[in-house]
C-alpha cells in the first residue's frame, strides 16, 4: 500500500494552494503561467531529479538488460497482461462517465482477450479493431464537474508526471483494481515491477529521443503531459459545452506569424 | 469477421480514393512516400540518410515560421542576428530530432482519414498510424501557392509547435530572454544526436 501514500500526500496538499496570488504581469511569463499552472515547480524540480536519477541508475540498466533478454513478442505478451487487468477498472469509469459505447467496447475487448486471447497474453480485440479508450478516473473526475486543466501539476515519485485531478485519479483507479485485493502483496509488487520495466524496454527509443530532443527535459515533459491528457479529458466531455468549461485547448495560434508570402 | 475485413477492404480503398483526390492529403502521403523509400529503406550510408532526409524535411516543412511562432513574444524583442542564429540551430536540431523519431519507423501503415479546413489557407489532414495501437497524427499544412507547408504536426493532442514553444518559454524565462544561449543550447544538444550515430 505504500506508494498510495505518495499520492495522497501529493495529491491533496496543493488543493488548498490554488489561485493566482502572484500571477506575473510579463505576456511571456503569464502565458507560461496560466498554460503550465505549476506553482510547485521548485519541489516538482527536485522529485524529478530524484526520478531522473532513479531511472538512469536502476530502472534504464534493467530495462535494457531485460530487452536484450526477452523476445519482443513475450515482451508485447506481457504488456497485453497488464493491459487486459486494467480493464475493469476502465470499464467501470466507462459507466460512471455514461461513456455506454466505449463501456461496450472494453467489454467486448475483455471478454475477447481473456478467452481467446489467453488470460490477456494476446490481443485479438485491437487486431479486430476494437478500440481501447482505457477510462480512468481523472476523466471521470472531470466529466463530473471538475473541469479545466486539472489543477497544478504535479511531478509523482517514481510515478511521474500528474496533476492534481489525475493524481487522485489515479490512486483512486489503483485502489479500484481487483488485483490490488485479489493477490498478495509481494505478488502485486512483483507485478507492478515486471509491468513498469516491460513498458519501459519497449520505449526506451522514443524515452530517450525524447530526453535528447529536449533543452529542457522537464518542461518538455509538462507541457506534452498537458497537452496529451486535454485531448483524452475532452474526449469525454460533451462537444456541446463552451470551450471555457473544457481543459485548455493547445492549438497553435500562430495569427501573429509574418508569413513569407504575405 | 468477414463483414469487418470487408468494411476494412472498404474503408482502405476510400482513402485512396480521397488519397488521389484531395491535394492536401496527397501532400502528406508523397512526403511520406519520399522518406520512407529514399530515406528508410534506402541502402546507403547514414550520413546520405540524413542528407536526404535533411532535403526533404527542410524543404516541407516551414521552419522559419515554426521557428518565429516558437520564439514567442522573444522572438519580436531578440535582434535579428540572434533570430538567424537561433533559427539555424533550429533547424539543425528539429531535423536531427526528426531524423531519429522517423529512425524509429519499421513498416507500419499510415491511413489518412479526411483533411479539414482550419481557417483560409491552413488545413488539418488526419491520419492514423497503425502502430500495435492506432496512434492519431494531425499534420496542419499551409498551403502555398500550389503547394503546402507543414506548419505544425500534433501526436495524440500533443503539438509540436506548441511543445517547443513552452518548453523554451521556460528555458527563456529562466535565462532571462537569452535566444542567444538558446541556441548554443539547441547547438550542444545537436551535437548529441551525432555522437549518437557514429557509435
Amino acid at each position: 500500500m505504500g506508494k498510495f501514500k505518495y499520492i495522497f500526500v501529493f495529491g491533496f496538499l496543493p488543493l488548498v494552494m490554488t489561485g493566482c496570488a502572484t500571477c506575473p504581469t510579463d505576456p511571456a511569463e503569464a502565458e507560461l503561467y496560466h498554460q503550465t499552472n505549476d506553482p510547485l515547480e521548485p519541489m516538482n524540480r527536485g522529485i524529478f531529479a530524484f526520478n531522473q536519477m532513479a531511472e538512469g541508475a536502476i530502472l534504464r540498466p534493467i530495462a535494457k538488460g531485460y530487452r536484450f533478454i526477452m523476445p519482443e513478442l513475450v515482451r508485447n505478451s506481457i504488456a497485453n497482461f497488464f493491459d487486459n487487468l486494467k480493464q475493469p477498472v476502465y470499464f467501470a469509469n466507462a459507466l460512471l462517465q455514461g461513456e455506454f459505447k466505449s463501456a461496450g467496447a472494453i467489454l467486448g475487448r475483455f471478454t475477447l482477450n481473456t478467452i481467446w486471447g489467453v488470460g490477456g497474453l494476446f490481443d485479438i480485440a485491437t487486431e479486430a479493431n476494437i478500440p481501447n479508450p482505457e477510462n480512468d478516473f481523472g476523466q471521470t473526475l472531470a466529466k463530473w464537474g471538475w473541469r479545466g486543466d486539472g489543477g497544478p501539476y504535479l511531478m509523482l515519485p517514481i510515478l511521474g508526471p500528474s496533476d492534481v485531478r489525475d493524481g487522485i485519479g489515479r490512486g483512486v483507479d489503483a485502489l479500484a483494481e481487483p488485483a490490488t485485493w485479489l493477490v498478495e502483496p509481494e505478488v502485486w509488487y512483483t507485478g507492478w515491477a515486471v509491468n513498469n520495466i516491460n513498458a519501459y524496454a519497449n520505449n526506451i527509443d522514443l524515452l530517450e529521443n525524447l530526453e535528447k530532443s529536449s533543452a529542457d527535459y522537464y518542461a518538455a515533459l509538462r507541457t506534452m503531459y498537458r497537452q496529451n491528457r486535454a485531448k483524452k479529458i475532452n474526449s469525454v466531455i460533451d462537444s456541446t459545452e463552451t470551450t471555457e468549461e473544457k481543459a485548455p485547448a493547445y492549438e497553435a495560434d500562430f495569427s501573429d506569424i509574418d508569413w513569407e508570402d504575405e | 469477421m468477414k463483414k469487418l475485413t470487408a468494411l476494412i477492404c472498404a474503408m482502405m480503398l476510400s482513402v485512396s480514393v480521397m488519397a488521389a483526390q484531395n491535394p492536401a492529403i496527397s501532400f502528406v502521403d508523397d512526403l511520406a512516400d519520399d522518406i520512407i523509400s529514399n530515406v528508410l529503406t534506402a541502402e546507403v550510408t547514414p550520413e546520405q540518410k540524413l542528407e536526404t532526409f535533411r532535403a526533404a524535411f527542410t524543404k516541407a516543412v516551414d521552419l522559419k515560421s515554426v521557428g518565429q511562432f516558437v520564439l514567442g513574444v522573444y522572438w519580436r524583442k531578440a535582434n535579428d542576428a540572434d533570430k538567424q542564429e537561433f533559427l539555424d540551430a533550429f533547424t539543425e536540431f528539429t531535423t536531427k530530432t526528426w531524423a531519429d523519431r522517423f529512425d524509429m519507423y519499421h513498416g507500419q501503415d499510415i491511413l489518412f482519414t479526411g483533411v479539414r479546413n482550419a481557417e483560409r489557407n491552413q488545413y488539418y489532414v488526419d491520419s492514423q498510424i497503425q502502430d500495435k495501437e492506432p496512434v492519431e497524427v494531425i499534420w496542419r499544412l499551409r498551403q502555398k501557392g500550389d503547394s503546402y507547408k507543414i506548419i505544425d504536426i500534433i501526436v495524440e493532442g500533443v503539438s509540436m509547435a506548441m511543445s517547443y514553444r513552452n518548453e523554451y518559454s521556460a528555458v527563456l524565462q529562466q535565462n532571462g530572454g537569452n535566444v542567444k544561449a538558446l541556441a548554443e543550447e539547441l547547438r550542444k544538444k545537436s551535437a548529441a544526436f551525432d555522437n549518437q550515430n557514429k557509435k
